[in-house]
């Protein structure tokens, strides 16, 4: 896809309305927003490593949650400031993200799945027995440093957020490097038998994969003030991180941030109505749909509608 | 010293041997077929090539052993693969397709693909088709031209006319015979159809279960009876 004059209008337009929105909306509605915002964080980090190179991750909390416990643990208990904490969150989730990486030298596809399912409950049983004077045990932690006060600043933090690292991703996935990821996905020998390292490049895939996941966990605990383990290391998380990604639309960059907007507002619209966990049915359910007749997901028939529309204006 | 060598290659799955001290040789810029049924080790040999496969024995590029070396390093030195047609990144298009092959490249990018679009037309004018959508002869068109988007001195094909018409057989032979006049390639096929092999070698190698049962030029073994028996009888 070229890049035209009306695509960058529409993106200053798009950058310009988001600005102004806290004038426009609810503090509850810019609450909402803001989870859609970390959730497009996560949901753009499992597709980098999942949605393109194929290798599903069941256990993207395990990567989250290093990044979250990391920077809380140093900031409440040794009074670390955030300005170290974070990026030291990022990088133990990085070393987190090459553990990760071990199993996918030997395993691949519902295995691997698997592998990191484990992952997951045992950094979830882990921060339960090891130390729960510093993790918090079973209760987690609260009190945390937060970052901003109120809806309004959070949002700019979170917005500012998910743009540089969607745009940051975006540049990057332009690259080669893009191109065999999603390669990867769809024929690894056939990467291999073209002279690709797959090795080295998966690994990168799960370090850019970490290093997202890091610092969406990292900011989003210090958003929250709180850490509850029974929340974050949950199935329903994981489920709704890769439904995001793959409704909104894998291996692009819009995609699950859309996702993630469609999923969260979703949710919340369907809360009065269905206050229990029949909501998570709806979106299992419009995910299996979409997921059998456009794979692509939704940023996908979004463009197809688009372009049926400018093509009935040219003709 | 011949250009590609291989020198008593065994391969193995597990346990199980899938060739048996192979040996045999190529010059540099001819075309050579290797011929054989469903399972004789036609594949498995190019992927011995490849280092994608277990193996014992050595394989020499104008000397210098391949053995050891990790697949990325074997087309680094020269070896470019055309695996079966189904081997295309499916949901890619044409030109992203020929990059995963140029990913190593640095700086012959730009003359590969002209090189290329010289000798497929169609690649160029379709160059943002998703290759799903695509036909078996385009697709066996964008493998070929990706093996040769990583600068290969030797190009090793496998089984180009698969599920292919005799039509499109006529005209990836005519594309291969034009990469070895033209670009000087040397080419290793592997083939079920001796005839089409034949037509575009200047020397056969028969293969079955694992083993080098015949060899020869294509006029020695042209009228040669177990060839007949083996590859003309159905």
């Amino acid at each position: 896809m070229n890049i035209r004059w009306y695509h960058l209008a529409l993106w200053t337009a798009f950058i310009v309305g988001m600005f102004f929105l806290p004038q426009l909306v609810s503090k509850g509605t810019l609450r909402t927003i803001i989870f859609a915002n970390y959730l497009a964080i996560f949901a753009i980090s499992w597709d980098v490593l999942s949605g393109r190179t194929g290798y599903v991750s069941f256990g993207h909390p395990f990567l989250i949650g290093l990044g979250a416990y990391t920077t809380a643990i140093l900031t409440k208990r040794f009074d670390v400031p955030v300005e170290i904490s974070i990026p030291a969150a990022v990088l133990v989730t990085m070393v987190g993200g090459s553990l990760l990486f071990l199993p996918a030298l030997r395993v691949r596809g519902s295995y691997f799945a698997l592998v990191t399912l484990a992952f997951m409950e045992l950094m979830y049983q882990l921060v339960q027995v090891i130390r729960p004077d510093l993790t918090g045990g079973t209760r987690g932690m609260s009190g945390i440093q937060t970052l901003t006060r109120g809806a309004v600043n959070g949002y700019y933090l979170s917005f500012g957020l998910i743009a540089s690292l969607g745009f940051g991703m975006w540049l990057l996935m332009k690259t080669r490097l893009g191109t065999a990821l999603s390669a990867i996905g769809m024929n690894e020998e056939a990467v291999r038998g073209s002279g690709l390292n797959t090795t080295k490049l998966k690994l990168a895939a799960f370090m850019l994969s970490a290093f997202v996941a890091g610092l969406g966990g990292a900011f989003y605990v210090h958003y929250l003030g709180s850490i509850a383990p029974r929340a974050l290391f949950d199935i329903n998380f994981v489920f709704t991180i890769i439904v995001a990604a793959i409704l909104g639309g894998a291996s692009t960059i819009i995609g699950p941030i859309f996702g993630a907007f469609f999923l969260t507002f979703l949710l919340e619209y369907l809360r009065p109505y269905l206050p229990g966990a029949e909501r998570y049915f709806i979106y299992g359910g419009i995910a299996l749909v979409l997921y059998m007749f456009e794979p692509k997901g939704l940023h996908h028939v979004l463009q197809m509608a688009l372009s049926a529309i400018k093509g009935k204006s040219r003709s | 010293m011949s250009f590609l060598e291989f020198d008593n290659l065994s391969a193995f799955y597990g346990k199980a041997q899938a060739l048996r001290d192979i040996s045999f040789s190529v010059e540099q810029g001819e075309i050579v077929a290797i011929i054989g049924a469903n399972g004789a080790g036609k594949s498995t040999l190019l992927d011995s090539i490849m280092g994608l496969t277990k193996t014992t024995g050595d394989i020499r590029l104008e000397g210098k052993s391949l053995a050891g070396l990790s697949t990325a390093d074997i087309v680094k030195s020269g070896v470019g693969y055309a695996p079966e047609r189904f081997n295309l990144f499916p949901f890619m298009s044409v030109r992203d397709n020929l990059m995963v092959g140029a990913f190593t490249a640095r700086d012959d990018i730009e003359q590969n693909l002209e090189a290329i679009h010289r000798l497929f037309p169609r690649l160029e004018e379709r160059e943002n088709q998703e290759t799903s959508t695509q036909s078996g002869g385009e697709r066996q068109m964008v493998s070929l031209g990706r093996a040769l988007m990583t600068s290969p001195r030797v190009l090793l094909v496998d089984e180009p006319t698969i599920g292919l018409a005799p039509k499109l057989c006529d005209e990836i032979a005519e594309v291969l015979a034009r990469m070895n006049r033209e670009l000087k390639m040397t080419i290793v096929i592997t083939e079920q159809n001796a005839n089409f092999a034949m037509k575009l070698a200047s020397r056969l190698y028969v293969l079955e279960s694992g083993e080098m049962r015949i060899s020869g030029t294509v006029d020695e073994l042209r009228d040669d009876p177990r060839l007949m028996e083996a590859y003309f009888g159905h």
